[in-house]
C-alpha cells in the first residue's frame, strides 16, 4: 500500500497505479484529453499535469507512477491557468457551436468548466467560415475544409461513422485505440506540427480504409470529431441499458441507448440549437427507439470494445419487416393475422392432434441459440413435461455438438476450459479452424494484440485469414484432412520427446498404446496428404509443446466435418500430451458461434441429455422431483434424426424457435423433402424467414434479446444477463411467455406460470449444481463463471486443474483417419468451404437487415487467381457452383488467401441459398453436418 | 589568455584529413590500441566520468554518469546511437567533424561502445549532410577493411558494427528518444521518460546516446588523460556546477565577417568570438543581438556579450543554456519582430504535433507574431505571447520533450529583452489597437442521410 497526500488528504492506494488513477480513485476530477482506461498512458494533452512537492516541475499524472509519500497538488492556481491555455489553444479554430450540439462530449464538459464557451477573451473566435455545414448524404470523396493550419477532412462515405475532423484535438485516441485495441492501424497521422492531421490509411474516405467498423475510434473520441450516424441522426440516447451481445459466443456486454419519443414541442423547450432539426422530428415516430450501442467499460470479456455487429448491427430490431403480430396459414396458403388466443389455441390444439395420433415420438422442439437461458430451458422442459417427448435440439448440433461431445468424452466437461483472459497469459497461441478477426471479432483482436505483443501464433487453416499475417506457422492443410494434421502434431511431439512427461504421468492414461499407434502419423509420412510441409508440422509442434502454456481455440473448422468429434479428440490429445491443460494460458477452447449456443445445448436442449448436460438416465430422478411429472426416458431424436424421421413419416410437427432451419440445414434438398411431410410447422421468429415461407403453418412473433431479461452464457461458461432495454415491439412476446401461454393452452397449469426470468433461473438452480452458486443479485456485479456451487463461490476460471470429472486422468484417443466421401473429381475439381464474413452472422436475419449490407453487399464465392484465370473468370463475375448435391449462384471475388483447388464461400443470402449445395454428410458421433468439405464444379452462370 | 593548439580540429587542415592514412599519421586509433591493449569498460567509464566531459549535444549531461547509467551485467545487445542528426538552428561543428576528420568520431565511438559494452552503434545523420554521409561511410569501410570494426577488433574479445542511418530533415530526430523511434522505423515522436533510453532505448533494449563531438573528445581523453582534459575550459565553482572543461568547437554565424567554426577551450565570450574570429559584427556596423547556441537557448542582447559561454555562462542572463554552442549575431538593423517571426515559424513547423501546448501553442505564437508583423498587433498581444510561452515551456515540463521550451525561450527573451521595440513598432503600425473581429458564423445543423 501507498501512503500519498493529495491536496493535503492522506489517502492509501494499491501499488502499480498512475498518479492520475490515485487522483480519480480519491474522488478528484483532473480534465484529461489523451487518456483513456483501455490504452497506454501517452502524456500528450498535457491538462492532467500535477505538482508534486519537491519535484522541479509539474509532471502528467497519467504517465507518471505513484510511489509512496507523494504529496501532490493538483489544482494550484499555476496549473489551472495552465490547463486554461491549453484548453484556450485547442478552441481556438474550434466549431463552438457543437459544443452546444453535445453538450456532454469530454472536451466540451472543459471549455464550460473552464469558462471559454461562449468564446471567451483571447480566444480567437471562430476563425473560419466552414465550406459545406450540409453533408452530401452519399458523397463517395471527403470534402476538405481549408483552414488557417490546412486541411481538415470531412467524410460521410462510411454508413456507421461520420468524420468531421474540424473538431478533432489531436488526442490522438483514435489513432491509439485503433492500434493498441483492434490492431487495425487505420487511423493514422499525417504532416506534423501544427499540420497534424489524422486520416484514415486509405488517405482518401474511411468507407474505402481498411477500417473494421468496431466503433472503437467513435467511443473514445472527446468532441464529436467521430460521431456514430446513428445519433446524429436519431438524437442523443435518453437512456442506456447494460446487457450481453445478441451475437457471437464471445458475450461481450455492452450499453444500449434507447431514446424515448420526444414531442417536437419539447425539443424547442429545451433551449437546444435555435435551427432545430427538421429531420429529428421526421424521424422520431417510434415509441422508443435503440439508436445506439456502446461497449460496457469494465466488461471481463471485451474491455469496452465491441465489434462492427455489436456495435452497429442493431437497427433490424426497428426493421420495417418485421413481425410483431401471430399469424396462421389459410386453407389457401395465405398468411392471416390473428390474436394471441387464436394462434395459441391452433397451436395446442395440432400439437394436441400429434401426439395423439403419431405419439410423443412424432413431433419435436428446437430451442434458440438466440434465447436466454431461461427460455430454452422452458422449451426442453415443455418438449418432456408437457409434450412427453426427448426430441429436442438447437443449432449447437451443426456447429460444436462434436467439440461437446468429444471433450465431454475425453474431459467430462463439454466446455471451453479455460477463459478469454488467458489469452494474455498464454506463450503460444494455437488457432485451429476458426478465422477468430472475423466471427469472433474481439477474441480476434486479443490474439492480435497477443500475437504484437510477441505471443507465439500457430494458425491451422486453408486459408491465409487475417490471423495468418501475424502467426509464425501457418499450416494450410487441405480441407478434410484435420485428424491427419494432428496425429502428425501429436507424432512429432511423442518423436520428439516433447510429451509432459510429469502431467502424463499423472494425468493421462492409455499412453503407451497411444506411442505405438500415433508413430504411423508421423508428420514426413502424412504431410503430402495434409498439404503442409513435414518441417511446418514439426516446428508448430515444438512451438506448442515447449513455448508453454499454449492456448488452444478453435472453431468450426474443427467441428463441421464427417470426422468431427474425432478431429476435436486428436486436439485434446495435444493438449494432455504436452500438459496444456488446466493451468492459466493453456487449455482447449472451443469460440462458440452464437451468443447462447454454450447454453441452449446445456440448458437441455439436447435430445439425450437433460440441463446440465447430464445423461437423462443419470437426471431423471432429480428431474422428476423438481418438476414434479415423469421424463420420458427414451433418448430423442437430434434435429439430422428428426428431419430423417420425417422423410420417412414417422415425425410430423416442428416447433423451431428463432432457427431457419430450411436456410441453414446442410443439403437443402433433403430438408426440404423431409419438411414437406410435416402436418405443422410453428415457427417463431422475429421476421418471416425461409422455414416459415415455405412450410410454416404458425407465426408466433417473438421479442430480441434487446427487448427481454435472461441470461446468456458465453463460449467460456460465463452466465452474463440480458436486460430489456426496451419494451417487446408490437404484440411480441419473449420466448419464455411464448412457451409458457403454449404450455398454459396446453392445460400444463404448474411449472409453466408466467414469471420473471430471474424465477425460472432460481428453478434451474435446483436442477443443475454446477450453477447454483449463480443468483441475479450476484450477476448484478458482473459475469460468474460456472461451475458455481455455492453462493460464497468465486465461479471457475480454469478446469481440471488437479483432476477430471472423470476421474484423474484423462485417455488418449487413438483415431484413425477416415477420408470423406466429397473427393474431387474431373467433374467436381474444388474443394468448398463454407463460412461467415465479419460483416454477417449466420442466416443473415438480422445483419442483412442493417447498413452491415452497405459494408458487405453480397455473399461472395471466393477462387484464388490461378484457378480464376485458367477458367477465363473475371472478378465480380456471376457463377454457378454445382456439386453432386445441387447449386447455387453467386458472384465471385479473385482472392489470392484461397490456396487452388479450393473455394471458399459466405452463406448469409436467402436467395443464394448455399446449402443447396452441400452434402448430406455427417458427424460420425454426433451428426453435425460437413458444412466445410464440398467437392464442386464452377462455371460462369448463363 | 595562452595560445591555444587545437585538439578537435587538430588534423582537418592537412590533405586527405578524412581518410585511414592521414588519421593514423596524425597519431589516430592509439587510443583504441591502449584501450583494447589493457582497459577494461570500468576504467574507460571512470576515464571519462574522471574528465567531467559533459554532454556536447546541447543539454550538457556528464558523458561518464550517462554511461553509467547503463544496467550492469545486462545479457544485451546494448546500443549505442550516435546523434548526428545536427538539427539546431546554425550549428555546424558535427558536420565539420563528420566530413574532415570522420576517422577521430569513429574511433569515439569504438572507445565509447567498448566502454558501454555495446555491440551495435548507429550513427543517425541528418539528410542534409550528404558529404558528411559518404566520408563516414568510406571511413567505416576503412575500418571494416583495417581490422578496426567487425568482429574481434584488433584480436581483441570486442566485436562492434557501426550502421549509418540517414534521416529524413525533421528537428525533433535530434531529440534522443524521438531519434531512436525514427531509427525504428517510426514517426519521430519523442517518448516519455521514464525508462531512460539506458534502460530502455533502441529497439527496447538498454542504449545510449551521445553526440558527435562529444565521442570525438573521448580518444583525446584516453591518449592524454583526464588532468589534461580539465586543464582546459572553466572550472566548477561548486558540488552544483560539474564545470566546463575541454576544448569545444563553436560556430558563428549571422552579420559578422568571417563566419565559421572555431575550436577554443570553453568559457569564450561572445564578445571574443566576434571580434577575435568572426571578424567583427559586418559591414562596420554595431552589433544588437546574439543568439548563444542554438536558437533554443533564447537570446543575448550585445550588452550580455561579455559573459563566458561555458555551460553556466548563458543562463546567468536569462537564456536556457549554451546548447550547441552555435553563435548567430543579428546587426543593429536587425528588426525582433523579424526574428521572432522566423522563430515561431521555425517551432510551429517543427514540432512534431504530439503533445497539445507545442503544437498549438507555437501555432498560434506564430500567427500572433504574424499579425504584430502584418501591422494589426496590440499592445496586449505581447503579454498573450508571454503568457503562452509560459504555458507551453519555460522548464514547467508541460511537453514531453524539449522542443516546447526551445519554443518558448526565444519568444520569452525577445519581449523581455525588447519589449520597447515591440510596443513601438505597434503603436506605429496600429495606433488605435484595431483587429479584425471575425463573425461567429452559426454552422446550421448538420442534416444527415442514414446511409442505408
Amino acid at each position: 500500500m501507498l501512503s500519498v497526500k493529495i491536496n493535503d488528504f492522506s489517502h492509501t492506494f494499491a501499488d502499480g497505479i498512475s498518479i492520475l488513477q490515485a487522483v480519480r480513485q480519491s474522488g478528484i476530477q483532473l480534465p484529461t484529453l489523451c487518456s483513456d482506461e483501455r490504452l497506454k498512458p501517452m502524456g500528450g494533452c498535457r491538462l492532467c499535469v500535477v505538482q508534486v512537492q519537491g519535484w522541479p516541475r509539474p509532471v502528467t499524472a497519467c504517465t507518471t507512477p505513484l510511489t509512496d509519500g507523494l504529496e501532490i497538488h493538483t489544482h494550484t492556481p499555476e496549473l489551472e491557468r495552465d490547463r486554461r491555455t491549453l484548453l484556450k489553444l485547442l478552441a481556438q479554430d474550434y466549431p463552438i457551436e457543437s459544443v452546444e450540439q453535445a453538450p456532454e462530449k469530454e472536451f466540451h464538459r472543459y471549455l464550460r468548466e473552464y469558462g471559454l464557451v461562449p468564446a471567451a477573451e483571447g480566444v480567437a473566435t471562430l476563425a473560419r467560415a466552414w465550406d459545406s455545414p450540409q453533408l452530401a448524404h452519399d458523397s463517395s470523396q471527403p470534402t476538405y475544409a481549408l483552414g488557417e493550419r490546412g486541411y481538415s477532412m470531412r467524410d460521410n462515405s462510411h454508413p456507421y461513422i461520420h468524420v468531421d475532423m474540424a473538431k478533432c484535438v489531436t488526442c490522438l485516441r483514435c489513432v491509439r485505440i485503433c492500434d493498441e485495441v483492434q490492431g487495425q492501424f487505420v487511423w493514422q497521422v499525417w504532416d506534423r506540427g501544427d499540420r497534424t492531421s489524422i486520416r484514415p490509411d486509405s488517405g482518401t474516405t474511411l468507407l474505402e480504409s481498411s477500417c473494421v467498423s468496431c466503433g472503437a475510434c467513435v467511443d473514445t473520441c472527446p468532441t464529436g470529431a467521430l460521431e456514430d450516424k446513428s445519433i446524429l441522426t436519431h438524437g442523443q440516447p435518453t437512456s442506456w441499458t447494460k446487457t450481453t451481445c445478441p451475437y457471437c459466443g464471445t458475450g461481450c456486454e455492452m450499453q444500449v441507448g434507447v431514446r424515448e419519443e420526444p414531442r417536437s414541442h419539447t425539443r424547442q423547450e429545451r433551449g437546444s440549437s435555435a435551427n432545430a432539426p427538421t429531420l429529428l422530428a421526421s424521424v422520431a415516430t417510434q415509441p422508443s427507439r435503440i439508436v445506439a450501442v456502446r461497449p460496457e467499460m469494465l466488461a471481463p470479456v471485451n474491455h469496452g470494445h465491441l465489434c462492427v455487429k455489436g456495435r452497429y448491427a442493431f437497427d433490424f430490431v426497428h426493421a420495417s419487416d418485421r413481425i410483431t403480430e401471430p399469424m396462421l396459414r389459410s386453407r389457401g396458403g395465405e398468411w392471416q393475422t390473428v390474436s394471441w388466443d387464436i394462434a395459441l389455441a391452433h397451436v395446442a390444439e395440432q400439437f394436441q392432434r400429434i401426439v395423439a395420433r403419431y405419439g410423443p415420438a412424432g413431433i419435436g422442439v428446437l430451442g434458440s441459440a438466440r434465447a436466454t437461458n431461461e427460455e430454452n430451458y422452458l422449451a426442453q422442459k415443455f418438449a418432456r413435461v408437457v409434450l412427453g417427448t426427448n426430441n429436442v435440439d438447437c443449432c449447437a448440433r451443426v456447429c460444436h455438438a462434436p467439440t461437446a461431445a468429444a471433450m465431454k468424452a475425453m474431459l467430462g466437461t463439454g466446455a471451453a476450459t479455460n477463459s478469454f483472459n488467458d489469452i494474455e497469459l498464454a506463450q503460444t497461441i494455437l488457432v485451429a479452424g476458426s478465422n477468430a478477426t472475423e466471427n469472433h471479432p474481439i477474441v480476434g483482436a486479443r490474439i492480435k494484440q497477443a500475437a504484437l505483443r510477441g505471443a507465439h501464433l500457430i494458425v491451422i487453416d486453408p486459408r491465409k485469414i487475417e490471423l495468418t499475417k501475424y502467426a509464425e506457422c501457418h499450416l494450410q492443410l487441405h480441407p478434410g484432412t484435420n485428424v491427419l494434421l494432428f496425429n502428425a502434431l501429436a507424432a512429432a511431439i511423442v518423436e520428439e520427446g516433447l510429451i509432459d512427461a510429469d502431467y502424463v504421468s499423472q494425468r493421462v492414461a492409455e499412453v503407451e498404446s497411444f506411442d505405438s499407434f500415433i508413430r504411423e502419423f508421423s508428420p514426413e509420412v502424412v504431410a503430402e496428404r495434409c498439404g503442409v510441409p513435414a518441417k511446418l508440422i514439426r516446428q508448430a509442434a515444438r512451438l506448442y509443446a515447449t513455448a508453454k502454456p499454449a492456448m488452444c481455440l478453435h472453431g468450426l473448422g474443427m467441428t463441421e466435418h464427417v470426422q468431427g468429434t474425432e478431429g476435436v479428440m486428436c486436439l485434446v490429445n495435444l493438449a494432455i500430451l504436452t500438459g496444456n491443460m488446466g493451468r492459466p494460458g493453456s487449455g482447449i477452447n472451443p469460440l462458440r458461434g452464437q451468443n447462447n449456443v454454450q447454453g441452449s445445448a446445456q440448458m437441455g436442449c439436447e435430445p439425450g441429455s437433460l440441463t446440465g448436460f447430464v445423461s437423462i438416465a443419470a437426471g431423471k430422478s432429480l428431474f422428476e422431483q423438481v418438476w414434479q411429472v415423469p421424463v420420458p426416458q427414451e433418448p430423442g431424436l437430434n434435429l439430422l434424426k428428426m428431419m430423417d424421421a420425417a422423410q420417412s413419416g414417422t415425425f410430423k410437427a416442428l416447433w423451431a424457435i428463432g432457427y431457419d432451419v430450411l436456410l441453414t440445414n446442410a443439403n437443402t434438398h433433403t430438408t426440404r423433402e423431409a419438411m414437406r411431410n410435416l402436418e405443422c410447422v410453428v415457427v417463431q421468429d422475429m421476421f418471416l424467414n425461409e422455414t416459415a415461407k415455405e412450410f410454416g403453418t404458425v407465426f408466433l412473433p417473438c421479442a430480441s434479446s434487446f427487448e427481454k431479461d435472461g441470461t446468456f452464457m458465453n463460449a467460456e461458461r460465463r452466465i452474463q444477463r440480458v436486460r430489456e432495454a426496451i419494451a417487446p415491439l408490437g404484440q411480441s412476446k419473449s420466448d419464455a411467455d411464448i412457451v409458457c401461454l403454449v404450455a398454459q393452452a396446453m392445460g400444463a397449469n404448474t411449472g409453466f406460470t408466467l414469471g420473471s426470468a430471474e424465477e425460472i433461473w432460481n428453478e434451474i438452480r435446483q436442477v443443475w449444481k454446477a450453477v447454483a452458486g449463480i443468483s441475479y443479485s450476484r450477476l448484478e456485479a458482473g459475469g460468474l463463471q460456472w461451475p458455481c456451487p455455492t453462493e460464497d463461490h468465486p465461479g471457475t476460471t480454469i478446469l481440471h486443474g488437479e483432476s477430471f470429472p472423470i476421474g484423474k486422468r484423462a485417455a488418449l484417443q487413438r483415431i484413425e483417419h477416415r477420408p470423406t466421401d466429397e473427393t474431387v473429381t474431373d467433374e467436381f475439381p474444388f474443394l468448398l468451404s463454407t463460412g461467415r464474413t465479419l460483416y454477417h452472422f449466420n442466416a443473415g436475419t438480422m445483419t442483412l437487415r442493417t447498413p452491415n449490407a452497405v459494408l458487405r453487399p453480397h455473399d461472395l464465392l471466393d477462387m484464388s487467381p490461378t484457378d480464376a484465370a485458367r477458367l477465363e473468370l473475371i472478378d465480380g463475375a456471376a457463377v454457378t457452383i454445382r456439386s453432386r448435391h445441387g447449386e447455387a449462384m453467386l458472384p465471385l471475388r479473385i482472392n489470392s488467401d484461397i490456396p487452388p483447388g479450393e473455394l471458399f464461400a459466405t452463406f448469409h443470402e436467402p436467395h443464394v441459398f448455399l446449402n443447396h449445395v452441400t452434402s448430406p454428410h455427417r458427424d460420425s458421433v454426433v451428426h453435425a453436418p460437413e458444412y466445410k468439405v464440398t467437392a464442386v464444379q464452377v462455371r460462369k452462370a448463363p | 589568455m595562452a595560445e591555444f593548439e587545437p585538439v578537435l580540429t587538430a588534423n582537418i587542415h592537412k590533405p586527405d584529413s578524412h581518410t585511414l592514412r592521414v588519421y593514423e599519421q596524425g597519431g589516430g586509433y592509439q587510443a583504441i590500441r591502449k584501450v583494447l591493449g589493457g582497459m577494461s569498460p570500468t576504467d574507460v567509464v571512470e576515464l571519462v566520468k574522471a574528465s567531467n566531459l559533459r554532454g556536447r549535444g546541447g543539454a550538457g549531461f556528464p558523458c561518464g554518469m550517462k554511461w553509467s547509467f547503463l544496467p550492469k551485467d545486462h545479457p544485451g545487445p546494448i546500443y549505442m546511437c550516435v546523434n548526428a542528426d545536427e538539427s539546431e538552428p546554425a550549428t555546424f561543428n558535427n558536420r565539420i567533424l563528420m566530413e574532415q576528420d570522420p576517422h577521430q568520431v569513429i574511433e569515439g565511438i569504438i572507445i565509447g561502445c567498448f566502454a558501454t559494452k555495446a555491440s551495435t552503434a548507429y550513427i543517425y545523420i541528418r539528410y542534409e549532410y550528404p558529404t558528411a554521409f559518404r566520408r563516414l561511410q568510406a571511413a567505416i569501410d576503412e575500418c571494416y577493411a583495417a581490422g578496426l570494426l567487425g568482429k574481434n577488433i584488433q584480436g581483441s574479445q570486442f566485436s562492434l558494427d557501426i550502421y549509418l542511418h540517414r534521416g529524413a530533415a525533421a528537428y525533433i530526430c535530434g531529440e534522443e528518444t524521438g531519434l531512436i523511434e525514427s531509427l525504428e522505423g517510426k514517426r519521430a515522436w519523442p517518448r516519455i521518460k521514464p525508462p531512460f533510453p539506458a534502460i530502455e532505448g533502441a529497439f527496447r533494449k538498454p542504449t545510449v546516446v551521445n553526440n558527435i563531438e562529444t565521442m570525438a573528445c573521448v580518444p583525446h581523453i584516453v591518449n592524454r588523460g583526464a588532468d589534461w582534459f580539465k586543464s582546459m575550459g572553466v572550472p566548477s565553482t561548486g558540488p552544483r556546477d560539474a564545470g566546463s572543461y575541454g576544448p569545444k568547437l563553436y560556430c558563428i554565424s549571422g552579420h559578422v565577417e568571417k563566419p565559421g567554426c572555431y575550436e577554443m577551450p570553453m568559457g569564450v565570450t561572445t564578445r571574443e568570438l566576434v571580434e577575435r574570429y568572426g571578424g567583427g559584427v559586418w559591414k562596420g556596423r554595431k552589433g544588437k543581438a546574439s543568439i548563444p547556441g542554438g536558437l533554443s537557448m533564447g537570446i543575448m542582447t550585445e550588452k550580455e556579450w561579455d559573459v563566458p559561454l561555458d555551460f553556466a555562462g548563458p543562463g546567468k542572463v536569462g537564456c536556457l543554456g549554451l546548447g550547441t554552442a552555435a553563435v548567430t549575431i543579428m546587426d543593429e538593423t536587425t528588426s525582433m519582430i523579424d526574428f521572432l517571426h522566423n522563430s515561431c515559424r521555425f517551432y510551429a513547423h517543427e514540432s512534431c504535433g504530439q503533445c497539445t501546448p507545442c503544437r498549438e501553442g507555437t501555432s498560434w505564437a506564430e500567427r500572433i507574431v504574424h499579425r504584430i508583423k502584418a501591422g494589426k498587433g496590440r499592445l496586449k498581444d505581447l503579454d498573450i505571447l508571454l503568457d503562452i510561452a509560459s504555458s507551453i515551456g519555460i522548464i514547467p515540463g508541460t511537453t514531453i520533450c524539449g522542443l516546447a521550451d526551445g519554443a518558448a525561450w526565444p519568444i520569452k527573451n525577445a519581449i523581455a529583452k525588447f519589449r520597447g521595440e515591440f510596443e513601438d513598432d505597434i503603436k506605429r503600425t496600429n495606433p488605435t489597437g484595431w483587429m479584425v473581429e471575425e463573425a461567429v458564423e452559426a454552422l446550421e445543423l448538420v442534416g444527415l442521410g442514414t446511409g442505408h
